[in-house]
Formats: C-alpha cells, structure tokens, sequence
C-alpha cells in the first residue's frame, strides 16, 4: 500500500482532536479559577483543589469509581473468557440462545437496563451499595468482553485444544497455554472495553447504588446544578491519573523494545499486570489511609448517613464535625423532596434527612421518622422563633430546622423597573415585554404555588377548578413567554445577568446579590411560600445517637455560621443570622437573606396527597407543554 | 473438545438471574396496578392505554428518536472520514490516535458535558468565538442544538473506534486487487472498502443511536429542564413521581422500539453482505 499524504485528513483530524479535547482544556482551565463562575476566569488559585481534598465524599468518589472499575473489569474478563470458551463448545442452541441473552444489556437502552437491576435488587431486598454497583457493573460488562472474545475463538482451530490434550497435557494447560495465548488480543480489548464502559458509566450506576455510595458520575449529576467548580478539579486529576497511567503502560514496551525488540511481548506482558496491581495497591492504601482515625472521640469509627439536597453544607462543617467525633459522615444528595420521599419509602436507611415542611408533614402522617431526643439536644434555644412551632411539626417533636426562606422574583435592576414588580406581581412572568428573558424554576409545587398566588388564591388551594386555572397559567407561560426551566443553574446564570427575571428561592437570591450588585429580589405582594427546610431522623436510622449530635453541631453557632454563609441561605440559628445580615456581616443589605414576615398573604405548605399528585402530574404536563411549543 | 462446554454453565445461572430475570420484572411490572403484593395482584394494560393515547407523550418518543437519528447521522459523516484516515496512517500513528480517541471516553461522560455547559453559556468561549463573527448573541445552551452537540460530543469515539476496527480487519491486498483490475480510488472505494467496512458501521449506528434514545442528563444538562426526551420521561417516573408501573411500561415500549428499529438495521447489514450471517 502506498502511503499519500491527505492534507484534508490531517486537518480533519486535527479538528477533531480540537473538538475532543476542548472541554477538557477548559475544564482543566477552570480548575483553577479562583471564582465560582464557569465563564469568566477572574484570577488563578487552587481553592478548589483544596476543597476537593478537604470533602473526603470527592475522593471517595473518585476511589468508588476506580476500585468499581477495577474489579468489573478483572472479574467480568475471567468469567467473560471463561464463559466464551465454555459457550464455544456447547450445543448450538445453548450458544444462540446465550447469544440473544447476552445482547440484552447491550441491545438495550441502558436506562431499561438499569431499571431491570433496580427491581431487581429491590424485589430481592438486596441492600443498594458498592455491592450491588459492582455486580451490576460485571454483569453489563461481561457481554461486553464475550463479543470481543468470541470470534478470536471462532477462528481457533477446533482441534488445538484436543492435540495439546494427545500431546500430554492437562485440560488446564491447554486451556491456559494453548487456547488462552490464541486469544490474548480480544481478550485484552474485551477487558479494555468493560473498564471504558465501567468508569463511564452513569445510569446503571445511578439507578442502583445506595447508601451514599457513589462514583464520580453521580457524585457529579446531583452536584452539577449548582455551580461548583471542584467538579473541574477533580476531573482534572482524573485526567492526571489517566495520562500517567497511559503514559506508563504505552511508553515503557517502547523504551523497553528499543533495547531487546524481542522481548517486547514478554516485558508488555508483566507490565500491565504490574501495572493494574499497582494500581489496585495503591487503591486499597488510599482507602486504608482514609479511613484511618485516631485518637479517642465520642463516635470513633462510627457512620453517619445524611441525605440532603445538593450544596446544602459549608465548606467546612462536616470535616470539623468527623474531626470532632471521630465519626464518618456520608452525604447523599438529592434535588427534590419528592426524590428523596422515594428513596426513603423503599427502606434505604438514613440518620439524618433535610425535606421541607410539607414533606415532613408527609413523613410524619406515614410513620417514617422517629421522635427526637429532647433531652439529647441543646440547641432549640438557640433557634429564631419565626421557624420553631411551624404547622408541619407543632412542638417539633421530629424535626429542627436548618435553612428557611421564602421564593421570590430575582430581578436585573438594569432591566426591570421595580414599580413594574410592584404593579405586576407574579404576572410579570405573562408579560411579553419579557419574552426569553425569564427563567422559571423546575419545581411542582413552587411553579404552582406562584400561578396560583398570581391568580389571588391560596398556594394550599383544594379547589380543582382553581389549580385548573394556575395550570393554564403555567401553559400560557411556558408557550408565549419561551421561559427557560432550570433548577440551580439559575444561580450562576442570574450571578452573571443573563436573564431579566427569574423565579428564585431567596436564599439563592442572597447569593446571587451578593456576587452581583445590579440583582433585586422582590416578593409580590399576592403572598410566597415561607418554607423551612429541617432535620428528622428516620425511624429506620441506623445511629440515631449520633444524628442527635449531627442536628446539635449543625445548629450551633459554627455550625450553622459554615453553613449559611457558605450556602446563602438563612440559618435557623439567630446569632448566626443576626451576624450575617448585620453590619460587616456577609450578607448586610441584602433584603432576601431575612425573609419577609407580617404579610398575611404568605404561607406554609400544608401536604395533601390528593392535590400533590394533581399537582405533579400537571407540573410534568407544562414541562412537556414547554419542551413541545420549542 | 465437549470437555470445556461445562465451563458456561455457571454463566448461563448468572445471566438467567442477572440479565434474564431484571426483563421479565420489568414486563411484570409494566402490566400491574401500583402497590401489588405477592398475595393480591391485578393485571393491567392501562399504563400502555395511557402512554399510546396522549399525544404529548407520543411527541416525546418521537424526537427522542428523531434526535437520536440526527446523532447517528452526524456521527456517522464525522466518524468514517476519521476513522479511515486513522486506518491509513502509520501503525505507530494509528495506536496514537486511537488512544487520542479512546482517552476522553475514560474521562468521565458527565464531567465532559458539563464542562460544555461552561463553553456554551452566555458569555462563554463559544459565544466569544462567534462574537468575532458577528453572531455573539446566539443563544447555545438549552437548545436543541446544544443536546444535539452534547450527544455527538459523547457518541461519536464509539463510531469512530468501530469503523475503524473493522477498516483494519480489512485485506489489503484486496484494494490492491481492485486497483490492479482497473478500478479508479472512488470505484474502490465504493465496491471494496465501504461494504468491507459495514459490520463496523453497524455496530457503530448500535453503539451511538441506543445511548443518544435513552440520555437523560445529555438533555437535562444542556437541554435544562423544559428539554423532554424520552429518558427524562422514564427517569421522572422512578427517581420523581414514583409512578413505577407507568415507567416499566415506558421502559418496555421503549426497549421494543429499539429491538424493531435494531432488526431492521441488521437485516440490512445481512442483506449487503449477499444473506451470509458472520
């Protein structure tokens, strides 16, 4: 074959390497950015990195990822090869029907498969962790190494095996010297492909871990939404990782070739299993080394379980209060109430949640949490009045609250006249002086709690006609107004101006103002939603003890100090509050850090199920009414 | 050699429990009211009813196929120039750039398209790029594009790592032979190379249309939350709304889908390739 040069292909190539690499450059870019925003790059510093080595949950990430991916891969390639030979000398109808079976995982989109899992774990009552991730991870990753086995040992001839056998040896050294050496390519490609798939892998992942275990996919989905720049950091140390290992394994049968081009083979292969061992150790030495505590504390040793929404702590509180205890504390994050109410309806144990008002209400009448320990606790004294005694939970037998607030409009004051707020209301959102200037937040019961509040009725309206009308609202909205529907990301977006007008909790308004000093926050006079959101304890929580330490350490003044003004959102505790908005607090003159309190249109969420299923099933249909007018 | 055929069996236990068995609790659970238990359970085939009678829904499959189709597409013109200048290159330069190739993939999927959240944003290097043409006010976020982008961004190594496994399989000696019998680069190519290479191009299409159907933090994250396909939908059910039996439903239609959409496509593969499987 003669070689031509193609000028086109190269250029090609070099775009595509471009394409490829450009997001990893700018991540890498922006993990040293020493602001939170992703677009503009105001000065070099390595805060996230710290923060990434300081939340041991980012490295445990990291370590889950790895030691998952590690382990499907070594497994599901054994039993995949082992599996294949088998299969190669069964009866053909064994072997076809295998065949089918085996395209299940890949044939099918991965969210079924993923589901499949789920049930499956479920119906079994196998508890969801690193364990069933790992088994769920050989078992897509096996079919994976079979296709890529399978045809190395359809060309073999079939009778290698049988003339090392008359030649004298044993099953296994035919096996093993003869047939296995034939196949080595496909299955070194297998194994390849089931770790590329295994650390990649998000869905299945997603769908059945449990327990706050996670990997870096899913440690980055409920992260991702709000802006958090440590998730550069990390990937960029995967990427680190990656190229050493690559490096290594790439560059050395090179340099070694270069001195004896004969044994290249021999060196390549002691060098990846040198290799894939040396990364197993030095896994097993971080994980042991993480794990180490010392010393006498309270909680030596012990787990606490908490399931909160995602940057929902300050920077520093849980590493203060496992320094403090000796406890561990494992995080899981999740973005809705309504996602975290299923979790915990299907078992998963957790010490510590963090819903809202009306969701404790929920709890509370289901019989998932258990009565606190009064005298257990220290710290109801130290809370603000306005968020203790609240319907949801009268005497707070179960719960105490952690951040409070209300929703609002958050508003560019470059673009937005106040007295138009003021006139308008809510209704701002129907003005088409507006149109694709707006952000609407993806959440049921806020969305429907500000068409409602338009329209002048109440947000815990049971009047179907009226929740007809707010739904009607909401589609007018969606359809003329081109909204755009986000969750967190609206704190960035609005942090750098991007939108005229949003619907915005108030404690992200805090932040928002606090990072950019054109930003308003207004709440219409027709009422908001005071929510709080607050601690419970499971009735299944496996270390109640040391959650009844977690709800004291998160209400004291550091505690909760670490955590509101990192967060933004008002603390419960009134010392803390008081400092922050005070003079040369971090938040002084922002108005939506103290929630408004003396309009008698504003409420609490009461829980109805009736409603919150009318609610959530018409909440879907605007979103698809939305996703359709595009 | 009948010896080694025992060595399956503990695989085939596995895959009936492991791959088998999480189908059929799919089906069984598409096909229940809500809260069965073993003792008392009621069949029914309400939750296909309601997804084959709301056209919103029917909208929502649609251009999750239609987008993934476009995903294909694109990728297929991106990935097989790519992948037969690889194939031509240097042996050294082909392991370079298939590892090129292959390292992003290692790098985990979320984290690459978040990273494209940052480029596409307001104010972000993409816009600052177009700015300089004139075009600084094009939105690219949340907008199809940006999914479409997204998904292309995350698929396309698989396209273009198949097609070329299958270009290097090929015999070289019958392009050789082709052009020996007179036929020109462009004739070759059409009658040698491309055919040779179609087993690639299928798994290929497999290997980018199945996950683009499904994503559901593609569309999330890029998309932002009005975006709807088809993945979304089936997640809201589990993770949000808990409606689990209209979202196996879902589930079930979905993987029927793509059986019919996948059968098709290997009969055309059989059918190129003269009906001769393998």
């Amino acid at each position: 074959m003669k070689k031509r040069k193609h000028p086109a292909g190269h250029l090609l190539m070099v775009l595509m390497l471009v394409f490829f690499y450009l997001p990893i450059l700018y991540m890498v870019i922006f993990s040293f950015n020493d602001g939170k925003s992703l677009t503009s790059f105001t000065g070099f510093s390595l805060r996230w990195y710290r923060h990434m080595l300081d939340s041991g949950d980012m490295m445990e990430a990291l370590y889950t990822t790895f030691g998952v991916a590690i382990a499907a891969t070594f497994i599901s390639t054994v039993a995949g090869t082992i599996a294949a030979i088998g299969l190669s000398r069964s009866k053909k109808l064994v072997r076809d029907l295998m065949e089918q079976v085996n395209n299940l995982p890949i044939m099918n989109p991965e969210i079924v498969t993923a589901i499949g899992f789920m049930l499956l774990f479920i119906t079994f009552k196998v508890e969801k962790g690193y364990v069933t991730m790992l088994l769920a991870h050989i078992a897509f990753c096996i079919p994976y190494v079979m296709l890529s086995v399978m045809p190395k040992i359809r060309s073999l001839d079939p009778n290698l095996a049988d003339a090392a056998m008359d030649l004298g040896a044993t099953p296994w050294q035919a096996l093993t010297k003869v047939i296995v050496p034939q196949i080595t390519p496909g299955i070194v490609s297998g194994a390849l492909i089931a770790f590329t798939m295994s650390v990649d892998d998000f869905i299945i992942s997603y769908f059945v871990t449990g327990g706050g275990v996670k990997n870096l996919s899913i440690m980055v989905y409920t992260m991702s939404k709000r802006v958090n720049p440590s998730i550069n950091a990390i990937s960029t140390l995967v990427v680190v990782i990656i190229t050493v290992v690559l490096v290594i394994v790439n560059l050395a049968p090179l340099l070694a070739a270069k001195r004896e081009e004969k044994e290249e083979i021999g060196k390549r292969r002691l060098l990846i299993p040198t290799v894939s061992v040396l990364c197993v150790l030095a896994l097993v030495a971080g994980v042991i080394y993480h794990r180490q505590e010392n010393s006498r504390r309270p909680f030596e040793g012990q787990t606490l379980h908490v399931y909160n929404w995602g940057e929902y702590t300050g920077e520093n509180i849980l590493g203060d209060f496992e320094e403090l205890t000796g406890a561990k504390v494992v995080v899981e994050n999740f973005d809705s109430n309504e996602q975290m109410y299923i979790k915990v309806a299907n078992g998963e144990a957790y010490d510590i949640l963090v819903p809202s008002d009306y969701m404790i209400q929920r709890l509370i009448s289901e019989d998932f949490l258990q009565k606190l320990d009064h005298s257990k606790l220290d710290c109801m004294n130290k809370l603000t009045e306005s968020v203790k005694g609240l319907p949801y939970d009268s005497k707070n037998e179960y719960s105490v609250p952690y951040f409070w607030g209300s929703v609002g409009i958050v508003y560019d004051k470059t673009k937005v006249d106040e007295k138009e707020l003021e006139k308008e209301g809510y209704n701002i959102f129907l003005d088409e002086k507006y149109k694709g200037d707006i952000y609407l937040y993806d959440s049921e019961r806020d969305s429907f709690m500000m068409a409602l509040k338009a329209l002048g009725y109440s947000m815990n309206t049971e009047d179907e006609r009226e929740i007809e009308e707010a739904f009607n609202w909401l589609v007018q909205c969606v359809q003329t107004m081109e909204p755009e529907i986000v969750t967190d990301e609206i704190i960035d977006n609005m942090a750098q101006g991007r939108k005229a007008l949003g619907l915005i909790y108030s404690g992200d308004a805090t932040y928002v103002m606090a990072e950019n000093e054109n930003m308003g926050f207004y709440l219409p006079k027709t009422g908001t939603n005071l929510w709080s959101d607050a601690m419970v304890i499971p009735k299944n929580a496996k270390n109640p003890e040391l959650a009844h330490a977690f709800i004291n350490y998160a209400s004291d003044y550091d505690g909760a100090y670490d955590n509101s003004s990192y967060v933004g959102y008002t603390s419960a505790n009134q010392e803390v509050m008081d400092t922050l908005s005070g003079e040369g607090g971090d938040f002084e003159g922002i108005n939506a850090y103290i929630p408004r309190s003396g309009n008698d249109m504003d409420e609490v969420f009461v829980y109805n199920e009736d409603v919150k299923k009318i609610i959530s099933n018409l909440w879907s249909r605007v979103k698809i009414a939305a996703s359709n007018a595009d | 050699m009948k010896r080694f055929s025992q060595l399956a069996v503990p695989y085939v236990v596995w895959a009936v429990i492991m791959l088998v068995l999480p189908m059929v609790l799919i089906a069984l659970y598409s096909i229940t009211e809500p809260g069965n238990s073993i003792v008392s359970f009621s069949m029914t085939i309400d939750h296909y009813v309601r997804f084959f009678t709301d056209p919103d829904f029917l909208i929502i499959l649609w251009r999750s196929l239609w987008i993934a189709v476009k995903t294909t597409i694109i990728c297929l013109l991106l990935g097989y120039p790519v992948a037969y200048f690889i194939s031509r290159s240097s042996e050294r330069m082909q392991n370079v750039l298939v590892l090129a190739i292959t390292i992003p993939m290692w790098i985990n999927m979320l984290v690459r398209t978040y990273a494209w959240i940052g480029l596409l944003s307001e104010g972000g290097f993409i816009q600052k790029i177009l700015g300089v043409f004139g075009l600084g006010n094009t939105e690219l976020l949340y907008t199809e594009g940006a999914v479409l982008l997204g998904m292309v961004y995350n698929f396309l190594p698989f396209m273009i790592l198949q097609i070329h496994t299958a270009l290097c399989k090929m015999d070289m000696s019958l392009l050789e032979a082709s052009a020996d019998l007179g036929a020109n680069p462009v004739q070759t190519f059409a009658r040698v190379t491309l055919p040779l290479s179609l087993p690639g191009v299928v798994n290929g299409i497999t290997l980018v249309f199945l996950p683009a159907v499904s994503s559901f933090f593609i569309p999330k994250l890029l998309g932002g939350g009005q975006y709807f396909l088809i993945g979304n939908l089936i997640e809201n059910q589990f993770i949000t709304v808990g409606e689990w039996n209209f979202g196996s439903a879902i589930s079930m239609i979905m993987a029927a889908v793509m059986m019919l959409l996948m059968m098709v496509v290997r009969r055309l593969e059989i059918k190129n390739q003269g009906g001769k499987e393998e």
